[in-house]
């Protein structure tokens, strides 16, 4: 730590340097003057000033005063604020230049970015919603999905783990799948990424705006189901020359709420103690005198946290003279785990240049690589695949260090105290295990735009994503993150390399033309896009030294592990939309987009993605004209068709492989090696993408001169032609066939409220949204009504909400003799004591599975609602903001319990289990049964997955607190400069009990999107940190 | 307004141009049409067809046919919670409702059984069109209507009646088949086993391990055994005695393949190929016929392995005593099938527990050995052809066979009625070998000796491997039926059963 805040204060000291050597240069003319409000002649702090077409600026000072040296005194000065029109005043020879500023009224006058152009703000009929990233540069996190959390209605953005540069889940307007992808389409500067949105440096982006409905959508056709992300990127400002620099710094920790109250010591001997005299064996000897732990408690879940440092720094430069503009940004983020041997560095650099050849042409280029390095030493999964999950529920009485201090290597205890797995020591894991995935990324754009003529453009773009993704993973022999393995075992290695590389030419004309009332403007378009990626995996074992993990040192490789994958496809498209208004007040959108796509099956090639959309501003006709409180009323309806195409490159193929379901075709003869092969799936040739109609109805209404702005939507989609696998008879010899089937239908309601609250030198803003997202499953494929999630622990029901919880109902447990003997029972394992579950069927046996299955819906992993507050507040040079997200009526399944919980005593336990049923005189809580019977008793409990499983996880969580101050006295060496602490997580309200995150999925699988069919399980991840940072905000 | 029309026209260019650049054939794959021409294309495709057998055998078909017999059972591990999968065949006390059942080795053994079939129908449906050497076709069509009759004759003798695909599924439509009748799958059995002999070479002729015009004949005999054809049998099995390809191996423990030597030896018909390593093409039947749980040195000291781990879970396929009170005074067989182990950390007694010895050979790594499994033996050919006689009232010649396999047991002649003689024989011949089910099936005793052996074990359970105290589970023996219930996984699936 200490060399690092070193190098801080060095590479600090540098730009300083540097940049107060150019403030140096030359000066002329002292002006001062005061800014003022006009509406309340209040004074303004924290007004920009700047001399035009220099690089030099002020910020007012609390009282609104300002001092600047300008080169000559036929300057102009530019006076900027948030939330007030820019003006331009010339000093013409004065000393003295005094401001009023007018409160921005025009911001409905702004533009705002659709697909392929821009519009003015108020004229657009489609719902779109902005979002300006620079009011949250301040929020300490690394991934700009995590920045949007709260901010946009109709948006869920869940953090599903704590781990470093990974796990936020984006949807938009609930839209999901059972197989295809559901996460957005990102497009960066006009270009539909490939590659991981996580590796965008935040300080890089402008603003990013999120298309929800058909009309916005449509003309990214066959990828705009799932709602489309724009992603603009800093461009240099005409006029302007700007030097920034950020550094923050913070730390991170787990908080304790939430965590799981494990047994310890004493309390795990003593259950042990009494699992043995209940079950009537005689007490192993250690565990016959628990209070002889006291004081030698082992929290192996505590002991894999640290608090951890992180630091960002960004360094933006944008500069313009009359014909060139470019802007620059380069960052690095250092940011360790809060789980021991994890951490997450990032470093990126952004030139995006733009050049007037002439008055009608324009060229651009835009060139950003960035390179990630993120470890993580296998934390997340499920008991035997994550360590954190072993490390929770390892025995406390288990020593993570020896006598002399040193570490533990394994645990295992005599088989006759129930150990029956060998534990490594999880801190030597974490720490030995290497899980390194280095991401390199080169995202380009290149553009020549050409106006021949008034109104008319030609532009032509090409556009170049390379990826790189190298994954090492080395478990040496004295370590491992699988349970029963003891100390030393088997040394092992994957190698994972990914390359891809995609490109996009798109042509576009765009003519806009006014003629009288009309207005039109047309635009017509094509492109061609592809992808390809070629990966190289190599897993291989027994290496003869751990200091060697290369592959001439391995003894096997593992086949199964070891191959080669190439995926290509192809996209050609061509798309119009036509924009009409008369008078600026009847709006009229139509658009159309037809794709081809190699994906789609040979007799299915095109689809045909059409929309429309209108829109009336009421407040703009004479009888509201006179109506001061009203600034806009804008009702507007759309309507669309768009496409899923996530379908997986070659579905439509049948093919030939040698590893089908995880197994070799291959053959040995004696003992020779002989090459096999079988065909693998069924094909398709009607196979295509999947289709979403969208219907919305909204509402713009801006209240007493935008001080309160209002949006509302309605939208109902429905969902057809889904990608499913449907499982077909294993008679076939095949597991399934691809196909389009079914249909979900989506309706939600989003609501959307900014206010002004105050203005002046106390300016507060308030902005809050809330939305109501639903879907039910209105068909499946012919003769299959359900579908069960990839573990059984959910199922797709027609009729029902996607992916609802599935298990046996309980009612507590058989309490006595009587209650077992008149209550329906699991043939041959239910004994008093044991969980009661519900006959559901009435057949008088409780039945798992089967045509006389006992289980049911048990519960929604869908919230009802989801809301976002965000409060401002600027008074003089401080400024202050609040952000908060929550979701309500959403449960988790609680899935760790069949470890956490299980009663026959093989892992620690959570200490409610204390509460368990141990006598029909000691009957505990009801909730625990006995542990009498081992598992054919106690494994119903556990592993018949029921209600108990289900938790309550709503919560509202205060995301981020930011304070910050504007230091007015250095306006001689700063435009600005701003000191700020920002805290992330602050604090959880929730009634969830499962653990400490009450947003996680883990969706097991590791499919991330596949795993559509099992949301919301437990399983314990990465905790997400609190963050406390302190960050320098300098303008040059 | 002339530029935007030439623009125009140039788009529809490119448009149509790129009209190719939709079609992309996956690189990192085969795919159906390119495939199925070439002669190494269909060595590919029935060298597939086997694979499955490996996975076969490794669990499925040793529990469903040894272990749910009076030979072995299961080891219960108190301290781990039930895996009653496996549980549920050796108590015969699995859930069966309307003919379905969701026991996981059912629904694995069905579908490895059906992934063989696919693969071979896929060879059957295309191999005629293709055009390479007759003697190469002839070999390859020959192993995969082995390998397809094979297959059905474990379904038909497991389930009685299942669906009969002859021909590559193509759609969903075609997926789900109607059940055919057990008289229906035997005639196809018979017919595509009657026409492998012809188009199969001796052993001799043919690559060590592939199926030989012996095994066809074997397993036809098999069949007519079953079927209770006698004359038929005995044609068969006279031709395999007479090819001359076959004896046995002087000595019973060299009959069974090393880890990695003594593979398809001249006692050898059949037999499920395996090799250690990391390729996937290993078996771990023998960790699944431990007792558990079972410590790191006690696994090291059984099979020499450097990176033994201790094993938990739940002991299978454990030799009962009544198999080992089975053998008489003198066979040699007992000493080269049956060994005896101990296991510190286990709960039954003294924790000394018999296990297969047949398949315990010193390999490498840890739950990755290379032992072939044994499917047909020439001593079983021996047998059947005494069995296939004495029912034909020839009892003399039959005497000269059985005598073969008893001598080289180190036994003498047969003693009380030869019938009875013969099928004892089997039983301690072939124990282990996943025929003692079969056996008692085709008997018609299935259900009387496994009511008997229920009764002892309930009774007594101490004695089949419970700890002091533990009774039989509850269900135990409840649900002893001839057939085995269909994969409650397919009943979803196929509207037909």
């Amino acid at each position: 730590m200490k060399k690092k805040s070193y190098r801080i204060s060095w590479k600090f000291l540098f730009v300083f340097g540097l940049l107060w050597g150019i403030t140096m240069q030359g000066q002329d003319v002292t002006i001062t003057g005061t800014v003022a409000s006009a509406s309340d002649s209040q004074p303004l702090p924290g007004v920009n000033v700047l001399v035009k077409g220099t690089t030099r600026g002020a910020v007012t000072d609390f009282d609104g005063n300002y001092s600047i040296v300008a080169p000559d005194a036929n300057s102009t000065l530019m006076f900027s604020y948030i939330g007030f029109t820019t003006q331009e005043i010339p000093v013409n020879g004065q000393s003295e230049v005094n401001a009023t500023l007018i409160e921005d009224a025009t911001s409905l006058d702004e533009v705002v970015l659709v697909g392929y152009g821009t519009q003015i703000k108020r004229e657009v009929t489609g719902s779109v919603q902005t979002v300006d990233l620079t009011e949250l540069a301040d929020i300490p996190v690394t991934q700009v999905t995590e920045k949007l959390q709260g901010q946009l209605a109709g948006v869920q953005i869940t953090q599903t783990t704590g781990k470093p540069g990974d796990g936020i889940n984006v949807r938009i307007r609930g839209q999901l799948s059972i197989s295809g992808g559901s996460d957005p389409l990102y497009v960066v500067d006009g270009f539909p990424i490939a590659g991981n949105i996580n590796t965008l440096n935040p300080a890089e982006i402008e603003d990013i705006t999120v298309l929800k409905d058909a009309a916005s959508t449509s003309l990214y056709g066959s990828r705009a189901a799932n709602g489309v992300v724009l992603i603009t990127t800093k461009q240099g400002k005409a006029g302007q020359t700007n030097i920034s620099f950020n550094v923050s710094t913070g730390i991170q920790s787990v908080p304790q709420r939430g965590r799981l109250d494990m047994m310890d010591a004493v309390e795990f001997a003593q259950f042990k103690k009494e699992y043995y005299e209940d079950q009537g064996d005689p007490v192993p000897d250690i565990f016959q005198n628990p209070s002889q732990y006291e004081g030698r408690n082992n929290d192996w879940y505590d002991a894999m946290l640290r608090t951890a440092p992180m630091s960002i720094y960004s360094l933006a430069v944008s500069s313009s003279t009359e014909k060139f503009r470019s802007s620059m940004v380069a960052g690095f983020t250092d940011r360790e785990g809060v789980v021991l041997g994890s951490d997450w560095r990032q470093y990126t650099l952004r030139a995006n240049l733009a050049y007037d050849l002439s008055d009608k042409i324009q060229i651009g280029l835009n060139v950003a690589p960035s390179w990630v390095i993120d470890r993580d030493p296998r934390t997340d999964g499920t008991r035997g695949q994550g360590i954190l999950f072993n490390a929770l529920h390892t025995w406390p009485i288990m020593p993570i260090f020896n006598e002399d201090g040193t570490r533990t290597e394994f645990n295992r205890f005599p088989a006759d105290t129930g150990n029956i797995f060998a534990y490594a020591n999880w801190l030597n894991s974490a720490e030995r295990i290497k899980d390194k995935t280095e991401n390199l990324n080169l995202l380009s754009n290149a553009y020549v735009e050409y106006k021949p003529i008034e109104g008319l453009s030609i532009k032509s773009t090409l556009n170049a994503e390379f990826y790189r993704s190298n994954y090492e993973f080395f478990s040496p022999t004295n370590a491992t993150y699988r349970i029963n393995r003891p100390i030393p075992t088997n040394n092992e290695a994957i190698w994972d390399t990914r390359n891809t590389f995609s490109w996009l030419n798109e042509n576009i004309v765009t003519y806009t033309k006014s003629i009288g009332e009309h207005n039109f403007s047309i635009l017509g378009g094509f492109s061609f896009q592809k992808f390809r990626l070629d990966r190289d995996r190599l897993q291989a074992s027994n290496f003869a030294d751990d200091r060697l993990p290369v592959i001439q040192g391995a003894t096997d490789i593992n086949r199964n592990g070891t191959f080669n994958e190439i995926e290509e496809n192809s996209l050609v498209s061509a798309f119009s939309r036509l924009t009409y208004n008369y008078k600026g007040k009847y709006l009229l959108t139509a658009a159309v987009r037809a794709d081809g796509s190699s994906r789609f099956g040979s007799e299915n090639r095109w689809g045909t993605f059409p929309s429309v959309s209108a829109g009336w501003i009421v407040s703009d006709e004479s009888f509201m004209e006179n109506s001061e409180a009203i600034s806009l009323l804008k009702v507007r309806s759309s309507w669309g068709i768009t496409g899923n195409n996530n379908i997986g490159d070659y579905t439509q193929y049948a093919l030939v492989d040698n590893v089908i379901e995880n197994r070799t075709a291959n053959a040995v003869f004696g003992d020779t090696f002989a090459q096999g092969a079988a065909v693998s799936s069924l094909s398709n040739p009607n196979l295509g993408w999947e289709t979403t109609e969208q219907f919305d109805i909204g509402l713009d209404l801006s209240l007493f001169n935008d001080r309160i702005s209002f949006i509302y939507d309605y939208y109902t989609k429905n969902t057809t032609n889904l990608l499913f696998e449907i499982d077909v008879p294993r008679e076939s010899g095949f597991e399934d066939f691809s196909d389009n089937i079914g249909e979900i239908r989506f309706w939600g309601h989003e609501f959307s409220l900014n206010t002004v609250n105050t203005t002046g030198k106390f300016r507060w803003t308030t902005s809050a949204n809330i939305s109501f997202n639903r879907n039910e499953v209105v068909a499946l494929a012919d003769g299959i009504d359900q579908v069960f999630g990839p573990n059984n622990w959910h199922i797709t029901q027609v009729g029902q909400p996607f992916a609802q919880f599935y298990g046996h109902l309980s009612d507590g447990v058989y309490l006595n003799q009587a209650d077992l003997d008149s209550s329906p029972q699991v043939p041959g394992r239910s004994t008093v004591g044991s969980i009661k579950l519900i006959d559901v069927n009435g057949d008088g046996v409780i039945t798992r599975g089967g045509l006389n299955d006992d289980r049911a819906i048990t519960g929604n992993p869908f919230p009802d609602f989801t809301y976002g507050i965000t409060n401002r507040i600027n008074y003089g040079n401080w400024d202050f903001s609040v952000v908060g997200t929550g979701s309500h009526g959403n449960e988790l399944l609680v899935r760790h319990l069949f470890s956490t919980t299980n009663l026959d005593g093989v892992f620690n336990l959570l200490k409610d289990v204390e509460n368990r049923f141990r006598s029909v005189d000691n009957p505990g809580d009801g909730f625990y049964g006995t542990t009498v019977g081992g598992g054919r008793v106690t494994g119903i409990e556990r592993d018949w997955i029921n209600d108990r499983f289900v938790a309550d996880a709503s919560f509202f969580n205060i995301r981020n607190i930011t304070l910050g101050y504007t230091i007015p006295k250095l306006e001689k060496y700063f435009k600005s400069a701003r000191i700020y602490t920002s805290i992330q997580n602050v604090y959880i309200f929730t009634k969830y009990w499962g653990g400490p995150n009450p947003e996680v999925s883990n969706q097991n699988d590791g499919q991330g999107d596949g795993g559509n069919l099992q949301p919301g399980v437990d399983l314990t991840g990465y905790p997400v940190p609190r963050i406390v940072n302190f960050g320098i905000n300098l303008n040059f | 307004m002339k530029k935007i029309i030439i623009l125009l026209g140039l788009i529809g260019f490119i448009a149509t141009s790129c009209e190719d650049e939709l079609t992309i054939f996956p690189e990192d794959s085969l795919s159906v049409p390119t495939f199925f021409q070439t002669e190494e294309d269909f060595t590919q495709a029935i060298n597939g067809t086997y694979a499955p057998l490996r996975n076969l055998y490794d669990q499925e078909k040793p529990f469903m046919a040894e272990m749910s017999s009076d030979n072995t059972y299961f080891a219960r591990n108190t301290a781990f919670g039930a895996t009653e999968n496996n549980q549920d065949i050796a108590d015969h006390s699995m859930i069966t409702e309307g003919g379905i059942t969701p026991n996981g080795n059912v629904q694995e053994l069905y579908r490895d059984l059906y992934r063989i079939i696919s693969r071979a129908n896929q060879v059957l449906f295309t191999i005629d069109e293709a055009e390479f050497d007759e003697t190469a076709k002839a070999n390859i069509k020959g192993q995969a209507l082995f390998l397809r009759a094979f297959a059905y004759f474990d379904l038909v003798q497991f389930f009685g009646s299942v669906p009969m695909h002859l021909e590559p599924v193509l759609d969903r439509e075609g997926a789900a088949l109607p059940l055919s009748s057990s008289d229906v799958l035997y005639t196809q059995i018979v017919s595509d086993a009657q026409a492998a002999i012809p188009l199969l070479p001796l052993k001799s002729e043919q690559e060590p391990g592939r199926v030989t015009s012996g095994a066809a004949q074997t397993l036809l005999a098999n069949v007519h055994i079953v079927l209770q054809e006698w004359a038929a049998a005995e044609t068969q099995l006279k031709a395999v005695v007479n090819s001359g390809e076959y004896m046995l191996m002087p000595n019973y423990e060299d009959a069974f393949s090393g880890n990695s030597s003594n593979k398809n030896n001249m006692e050898s018909v059949f037999e499920v190929q395996y090799q250690e390593g990391a390729d996937g093409l290993q078996g771990s039947f023998m960790y699944q016929f431990l007792p558990r749980p079972i410590e790191a040195d006690e696994v090291a000291l059984l099979f020499g392995t450097a990176d033994a781990q201790p094993i938990n879970g739940q002991g299978n396929n454990i030799p009962t005593p009544d198999i080992i009170a089975a053998y008489e005074d003198g066979d040699l067989r007992e000493d080269g099938s049956i060994m005896y182990i101990e296991t510190r950390e286990s709960f039954w007694n003294d924790g000394i527990y018999p296990i297969i010895k047949k398949y315990v050979e010193p390999h490498a790594q840890h739950n990755n050995h290379g032992i072939n499994f044994p499917v047909y033996r020439y001593a079983e050919v021996l047998l059947f052809l005494a069995e296939a006689l004495q029912e034909q009232g020839k009892d003399g010649e039959a005497i000269t066979y059985l005598t073969q396999v008893r001598t080289r047991a180190g036994l003498g002649a047969h003693t009380g009625d030869l019938g009875d003689a013969i099928f004892r024989e089997r039983r301690v011949e072939l124990a282990f070998e996943n025929k003692r089910w079969f056996d008692l099936l085709r008997t018609g005793q299935a259900i009387s000796v496994m009511t008997e052996f229920g009764d002892r074990v309930i009774n007594n359970p101490n004695d089949y491997y419970l700890p002091e105290g533990v009774p039989a589970a509850g269900n135990a023996f409840t649900n002893i039926r001839e057939l085995y219930a269909l994969p409650s996984s397919e009943s979803e699936l196929n509207p037909n059963f």
